[in-house]
Formats: C-alpha cells, structure tokens, sequence
C-alpha cells in the first residue's frame, strides 16, 4: 500500500527529524526539526542562502542527509524512497521540463511515471491552472509564469497527501499570484498538507497557518503567524531615553515581551494599553517622546530575526 | 521501474533526434548503395568507351565483380557494414544525447522529484537505448536490403540469389552488439560529465582512436595484439569479422585480421567493458547530491 487507508485529518504528512547537511566545511542545513500536518500550509522563511531549497533536497531524497530524517507520511525517506514519494507532490524552485515536449506531453510523461491515475488527471489539471489554451504548445515557447502554473500542476497528477512547492510565484504577475495563493489554500482544503518555501512574505502571511524561519540552516522561529508576529502584530514603539528603567516598570504591568530599539523599546500589548502603559512610564518621571501603536507583520519580524542573528553570529574565519 | 521505461519510450517517441536519425540511416543506406554502383558503373563505361586505364586501376572483369557487392546477396556483408558504420556513429550520438540532456535541461531532477529512483533512471535509459539501438539496426538493414534491391534492378544485376535472412540477422545482430559497450561508454561519461557533449566526444574519440592506433601498434609488431586485444575495438572487429570472413566484406581487408580475439573471447569482454560502463554511470548517480539540473 502506498497510501494509508484511512486518511486521519491532522496526519503528519512530513516530518524531519535533527537533519543535517554539511557541503565540506559549509553547514546548509543544521540539526532542522520540522512537522507538516494534513490540512495545513506551513511557510519555510528564510534568505537566500538559508537552506530552504537544501532542506527540501532531502526531503525528496535528491541530496542525502549528512545526520537526521525525513519521513513522509511515515516512510523514511532514504529506506522507501519511492514509497514515501508516491504521496508527495513536488515543485522544485528551478521548473525544468522537456523542452521539445508539449506542457500536455511533459504532464503525460510524469502522469505514465505516476501511475495511479494520474493520466485522468491531466487535462483537468491544465484547466485548473489556466494552461488548456496553451497545453499543446512546446514547453519552450512558454513564459515564466506559464513554466510555474506547469510546475504546480505536474505536482498535482499524483494526488497528493503532501504538496511541496519552493517559491511557486516566481514570474507571476500579481493576478497570477493571487491565484497561487487561492490554489494553495484549495490544496489545504482539500486536506493536504502543504509546505511552501518562499521569499514573498506578503504571499507567506496570506496563506500560511503556521511559519518556520530558518537563517543558516537553523530554524530561528517557528509557530503560528501570530506567534511568529509576536501576540497578533500589535505592539508599541515607545521612544524613551531610559530603557532598562522602562522596561523594569512595563514589567511590573505585566508585559513580558520587550525588545530593546536603538531609540527606545518595542513592547508587545494589547491596543487598548497605550495609556495604561503611558500612565505607568510617567508616573515614574519617565516621559515618551512618542508611544506608538503599531502592528507588527511577517516581514518586520523576519528582517529582525534574521538581521539579529547576522549581527549575534560568530565573524567568519 | 516500468513506469519509468515507458515514460521513457514515450518522450523518445516524440523526441525528433531519434526519427532524423532512423531517417538518415535509410537515406545513407540507399545513398552508399546507388554510390558504390554509380561510380563503378561509371569506371566500367570509360573502359568500355576505349579510354586507357591509369595503371593500377581495376579491369572491367574487377569492377564486375565489385558490382557484386550490392546484390542482395551480399547484404550481410556490406550492407550490414554499411549500417553498422553509420549506425555506431549514431548511435554513440544519441546514448550522449538520450542521458546528457536530462542534466541539461534540469529534467533528472524532475523526475527524482516525481518519484523516480535513480536506479530506475538507468536502467530505463540502458534498455530504451537498447531497444532503440535493436530499431535502428533492423530499419537500416531493411533499408540496405531495399536498396540493393533496387540498385540492382536498375543495374541489370542477378536478385536471383534472394537476401540470406539467416545471415543478415545473424550479422546484424553481431554488429550491434559491438555498439552496445561504446553507447554504455558515452553514457557513463554523460552522466559523470552532466553533459551530452562530453559523452559524445569520448565516445566518437575512443570510437575512431582506439580502434586506428591498435591497427597501428598490431601493423609494427604483432606482440602487441596481447595488448590492444583486450580494448574495445579489436573485440568488437573479432566478432564482425567473423560474419564477412572469406566473403569479400571490408573488414577481411584488415592486415591485422590474423591477431584478433577469438568470437567467443571478444563477445565477453565487451559484455564486462559495458558492465563496467554502466556500474561507473551507476556509482556517480548513486552517489551525488542532486542540486540545480542534476
């Protein structure tokens, strides 16, 4: 059997256990735990370089592990390869086909590997992605973004339990990218797991119920959006000369994530503290230049996780 | 594993390279056939016109018998060389092509990513290549049958023996098999290469080289037959040799012909040349890392 039986909704559908891959000296991917559950889009973030691409090498088992394992759906991926592939459906960032081959050949090709009937699959698949006009044309004639929707939907001719899809929405203009984002939350719905690496974090924080931040091979946060964005994205920037002294009184409200900014602090509240936190700050003799509220998004947390951990790293040898 | 080979078959089905070249092969088999008539009708026209004959130059009783050549009779010697020497060339060309593509186009990765294993990857491409080499030989010998047929019949030559299907089959089932170690050559060195180019340039270079140079070292001291024996070339020439011998076909023209293997010997050692090729091809995809292409 290839595929469970009975399909549980919130199956594990990929799981990567302390995966390591040193290239010589070069560490891509260091010790990364990750869990992609059916149902769920989960956003694998991370700057070029990170070991995204890497990390899905080997859950595909095209570059082997240095340490650690992928299972998907439960498979080990370098014991039952082929197996544990048979449920995953990937597009890799480089979407490469045979050029002399039509976009309907180059899916036939894939659907006669696929088996399973996925051949039934085909024709309903370019009519999802927008490519039946085009679907006889040479694979060669065709434009980036026409390349990506050929991508996704050869991803799709074996019915996945697990979808993998690094950067989709590369040359898509954005009415192409809004339906990307609309097709990747019909993949969950349609209870499979989804795991998409990108570096469009607008994209990432439309469509993604859980992220992980990977810098350096190394998984730098992980959780929800919220999480990730720190309690919803509401916080204040609050611009004050004493910080630690600041900070030790916000603290005694109760507030417990404060960072420390060059001008002052930013501390993650509800909206409707601004005044209580005001109150507080000038009570002390503290007075705020400025107690703004702000929402944090996907990408402020990104670039300040990544650039805290560039600037934290050991300088190069 | 056979979903993969007739995946295989069916890209190579709508692949161009594969029709251009059975394509060429009949067009070469018909043209070698009119040329050989044509220039020795020629000959035999000046003769008989009462032009002197340069000294050296065949008598018309010689070219009569040259003629011969291209009755249907003989298919098994020269028209099943005459396939053989384009078809090797060919299909050396498209074992390169057939493997070093997919690294080029980034298509290997592809399929690992759809599942595909690497041994799978392999062994399908080996037997396409196979079979398509099997296709090649059987189109181009119909097409030299043809031909003599034809080329006979307009030189007024004798058709009466028939072909010898017996042998045509038997010698160009010879002939490809002697292909067969320097397509697995050409595919390893693509694979280990990333690049058709790499595998049809070692292939054709050891194709040509190997095969003049041992001609060479066996023509100075015939000691050294010990040792260019055990190449590719001589064995393959061994097996040829013995479908033509004592029939008129080119290679009894070889003056080293005395040194070469024995059939049997030949036909194994380029059985291990090919394990060896593809065992090669095999450990360098077993073993690294697929990144961008392949």
């Amino acid at each position: 059997m290839l595929r469970p039986v009975t399909v549980q909704p919130h199956e594990v559908v990929l799981r990567t256990k302390g995966l390591v891959k040193r290239f010589g000296s070069i560490t891509a991917v260091d010790g990364l735990d990750l869990e992609v559950r059916r149902g769920e889009v989960v956003g694998l973030l991370g700057p070029n370089g990170a070991g995204k691409s890497t990390t899905i090498g080997m859950v595909l088992g095209l570059i082997t592990p240095t340490a650690g394992a992928a299972e998907v759906l439960g498979r080990d991926v370098r014991v039952r390869r082929e197996d544990a592939l048979a449920g995953v459906g990937a597009m890799l960032e480089v979407t490469s086909f045979y050029p002399y081959l039509s976009g309907r050949d180059n899916l036939v090709a894939i659907a006669v590997l696929r088996g399973d009937g996925a051949l039934a699959r085909v024709d309903p698949l370019l009519a999802r992605l927008g490519l039946a006009q085009r679907g006889g044309s040479k694979f060669r004639t065709y434009s980036l973004g026409m390349r990506q929707r050929l991508g996704i939907a050869s991803t799709l001719l074996a019915d996945p339990a697990l979808v993998i899809l690094d950067e989709p929405a590369n040359g898509l203009d954005p009415a192409g990218q809004r339906e990307i984002r609309e097709l990747i939350r019909e993949l969950a719905g349609e209870n499979r797991g989804v795991l998409l690496a990108s570096h469009l974090l607008h994209e990432v924080e439309q469509v993604c119920d859980r992220v992980l931040v990977i810098k350096k091979g190394k998984l730098i946060a992980s959780g929800t959006l919220a999480e990730v964005t720190r309690g919803g994205g509401s916080y204040f920037e609050i611009v004050v000369g004493d910080k630690a002294r600041a900070a030790q009184i916000l603290r005694g409200l109760g507030v417990k994530d404060i960072r420390e900014t060059p001008t002052g602090l930013d501390v993650v509240a509800e909206p409707e503290r601004g005044a209580e936190l005001n109150r507080a700050l000038a009570s002390a003799g503290l007075y705020a230049s400025a107690l703004i509220p702000r929402a944090s998004s996907l990408e402020d947390v990104f670039i300040e996780l990544t650039e805290t951990e560039a600037t934290s790293a050991p300088p190069a040898s | 594993m056979l979903r993969l080979l007739r995946s295989e078959i069916y890209r190579m089905r709508r692949r161009w390279m594969p029709w251009i070249m059975l394509g060429l092969i009949v067009v070469a088999a018909f043209a070698v056939y009119f040329l050989i008539w044509g220039s020795t009708q020629a000959q035999i026209e000046l003769l008989k016109s009462g032009q002197a004959r340069p000294p050296g130059a065949p008598t018309e009783a010689q070219l009569r018998e040259t003629l011969v050549i291209v009755t249907p009779g003989r298919v098994q010697n020269f028209g099943v060389s005459v396939v053989s020497g384009f078809g090797s060339i060919m299909l050396i060309v498209f074992a390169a092509s057939h493997v070093g593509t997919e690294f080029g186009w980034g298509t290997f990765r592809t399929l690992l990513a759809h599942g595909a294993s690497r041994t799978g990857f392999l062994v399908s491409k080996a037997l396409s290549l196979l079979l398509y080499a099997a296709i090649l030989m059987l189109v181009g010998t119909v097409a030299a049958i043809a031909g003599s047929y034809v080329v006979s019949s307009i030189g007024g030559l004798s058709t009466a023996s028939g072909v010898n299907v017996g042998e045509v089959v038997q010698a160009a089932a010879k002939s490809g098999y002697t292909f067969i170690p320097y397509m697995a050559l050409a595919l390893a060195i693509a694979v280990w290469s990333k690049s058709a180019g790499a595998g049809i340039a070692t292939g054709l270079v050891v194709y040509f080289a190997e095969g003049l140079v041992a001609t060479i070292l066996v023509s100075l001291n015939k000691d050294y037959a010990q040792i260019v024996n055990w190449g590719l070339s001589r064995n393959a020439s061994a097996l040829t040799r013995t479908v033509s011998s004592g029939q008129g076909g080119p290679s009894t023209q070889d003056p080293t012909a005395s040194t070469l293997p024995d059939p049997t010997q030949a036909a194994i050692v380029l059985a291990v040349y090919t394990v060896i090729f593809l065992a090669l091809a095999y450990w360098r995809l077993r073993s690294r890392d697929v990144t961008v292409g392949g």
